[in-house]
């Protein structure tokens, strides 16, 4: 469904992502794991059409999206999940949906949002809050669930678990697995690797902007020494 | 009484401020330009309310014409002078804003004249009495009226529609915004068309107030809304109206009690300078 080939990406004359390519499928989970600065976000940011490849190309369903703008990625089913959650603190969480929702009708809009309210109750009890007043996990619940709004075939989720407490890692976890289940494909940057490798079918290891390993998650949770090799755990 | 008169001529002032410093702080939020030559955009509303209004007879016809003339020159400057310098550092495109600002100043000596225009038939000149032998001109009840009204329909535009709701998260993060289909090109057009427009319409009310436009008038309006935006803090729209209003009393009650020993001018910026210090970060904290 998705298909990354040879693509290079970089800032400037700093190239931050070699030669990377992958084939990923509905209802997968397919982890992007590395070290800090190995490059997860420039290629998520690839993907999500914010940093058009200097090279290669990306797919989906066999339409070449490589070059096009990141405002019509959601015509693809590509919705994005950024690093830092980046929810919209001064609008509430309900606006924050009706942003999610931008491109939808009116009548989808609402019933869209009763979905993913019936996902996350919590965020339903909180709809007219500010999401800048929500706690660490609470927004990249708003986050998922921003995104989750388009009704997306593909989900790039960058540091799902970072700086939340425990619990949260948890629930975000759930949702992954029940997204996935509704036959999603997730695409799934972590630093922290464990809990990324226990979901992921397909596993790619990013070293300094070069795929050091990649193989199935069943490869990569029984030959950890594989990963923990790169990764340094 | 003079302190319910100082009061609401504070409140008429602030109004004027805030009419010009919000489309500052929106353009700022948006493409953090500090956009200078929006001063110049309020002076030309101002001759194009008057010029309408000595020619057809019409204030309500000339207020429409310069907001939707000097709106759409709102969208023609982003579109030629900042759009191109997006990709370089602020302080280039605050050059260009600051070259656009003197340059208009030179076209509207030129067109205008040096000496200014006036209304041939000032129009609301008469006065209301609110009781208690408070007066005021129907001008200045227009100028609050309208600003009530303009804040209103943006306060609802904002919070109620989904094209508001659209800018206003553009406005936080255009690049997650554009992430969620959203044309971030048009916002900023609708953007540049607003705040120009809401700058025209200040302009045509400070005509109505002091019966004269001329080629400078913009010169305090453009320093005052910019320490205004930063007072409010930076960006945020709720702190630019509150600095406005507060900048328009401190004005109105400090000319008359320690006038004597700073203008209006100077006290505004001496109140800017202690509030800083009290709240660097301005009274509301960029959105
Ligand atoms: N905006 C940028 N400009 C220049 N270099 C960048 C930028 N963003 C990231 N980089 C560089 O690209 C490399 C990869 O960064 P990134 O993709 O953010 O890594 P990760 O998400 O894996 O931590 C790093 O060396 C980083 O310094
Ligand atoms: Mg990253």
């Amino acid at each position: 469904m998705l298909s990354v080939k040879n693509i290079q990406c970089g800032y400037g004359d700093i190239v931050a992502v070699h030669d990377l390519s992958f084939d990923a499928a509905a209802g997968e989970v397919f982890a992007l794991i590395g070290a800090n600065g190995a490059g997860k976000t420039t290629t998520i940011m690839a993907l999500a059409g914010h940093l058009p490849p200097n090279q290669g190309s990306i797919t989906v369903d066999g339409c070449d999206i490589s070059a096009g703008p990141a405002r019509e990625r959601l015509q693809y089913g590509i919705a994005l999940v950024p690093e830092g959650r980046r929810v919209f603190p001064d609008l509430s969480v309900e606006d924050n949906l009706t942003v999610g929702g931008h491109t939808l009708e009116r009548a989808r809009l609402a019933t869209n949002r009763d979905n993913v309210y019936q996902i996350f109750p919590r965020l339903a009890e909180r709809r007219s809050q500010l999401a800048g007043s929500l706690s660490g996990g609470e927004q990249q619940m708003l986050a998922i669930a921003r995104a989750m709004m388009a009704d997306p075939k593909i989900l790039l989720v960058d540091e799902l678990s970072l700086g939340l407490m425990p619990k949260m890692v948890d629930e975000c976890y759930q949702v992954v697995d029940t997204l996935k289940k509704q036959g999603l494909l997730i695409v799934l940057v972590e630093q922290s690797t464990q809990r990324a490798l226990d979901v992921a079918d397909q596993v790619a290891v990013l070293e300094s902007g070069h795929l050091a390993w990649q193989g199935s998650g069943d490869e990569a949770r029984t030959d950890s020494s594989v990963v923990s090799a790169y990764l340094g755990t | 009484m003079l302190a319910l008169d100082l009061l609401l001529q504070g409140i008429v002032q602030g109004a004027i401020y805030a009419l010009i410093a919000l489309g500052l702080t929106l353009i700022y939020g948006l493409l953090r330009i500090l956009h200078v030559a929006h001063a110049a955009l309020f002076t030309l509303g101002g001759y194009i309310g008057v010029i309408v209004t000595n020619e057809t007879g019409s204030l309500p016809l000339a207020l429409i014409v310069a907001m939707v003339s000097v709106g759409l020159l709102g969208i023609v400057i982003y579109r030629l002078a900042y759009k191109p310098l997006l990709d370089q550092s602020p302080l280039v495109a605050l050059i260009a804003s600051i070259g656009l600002f003197i340059a208009f100043e030179e076209v509207f000596r030129l067109v205008f004249g040096s000496y200014g225009l006036s209304f041939e038939n000032p129009p609301l000149r008469t006065q209301v009495n609110l009781g208690g032998g408070l007066l005021i001109s129907h001008s200045k009840l227009l100028v609050i009226g309208m600003a009530i009204v303009i804040l209103s329909i943006l306060a609802w535009l904002s919070t109620r529609t989904r094209t508001g709701i659209a800018w206003k998260a553009t406005v936080t993060d255009s690049q997650i915004a554009s992430s969620f289909g959203i044309n971030i090109e048009r916002v900023r057009y609708l953007n540049f068309f607003i705040g120009s427009a809401l700058a025209a319409a200040a302009g045509v009310m400070v005509a109505l107030l002091t019966n004269l436009v001329e080629p400078t008038m913009g010169a305090v309006a453009s320093y005052k809304a910019l320490a205004i935006i930063v007072l409010g803090g930076l960006g945020s729209v709720r702190g630019t109206l509150v600095a406005s209003i507060a900048i328009g009393i401190v004005e109105s009650f400090g000319t008359v009690y320690v006038g004597h020993i700073l203008d209006r001018d100077a006290l505004a910026f001496a109140f800017l300078v202690i509030a800083l210090m009290i709240r660097p970060q301005g009274l509301f904290k960029a959105g």
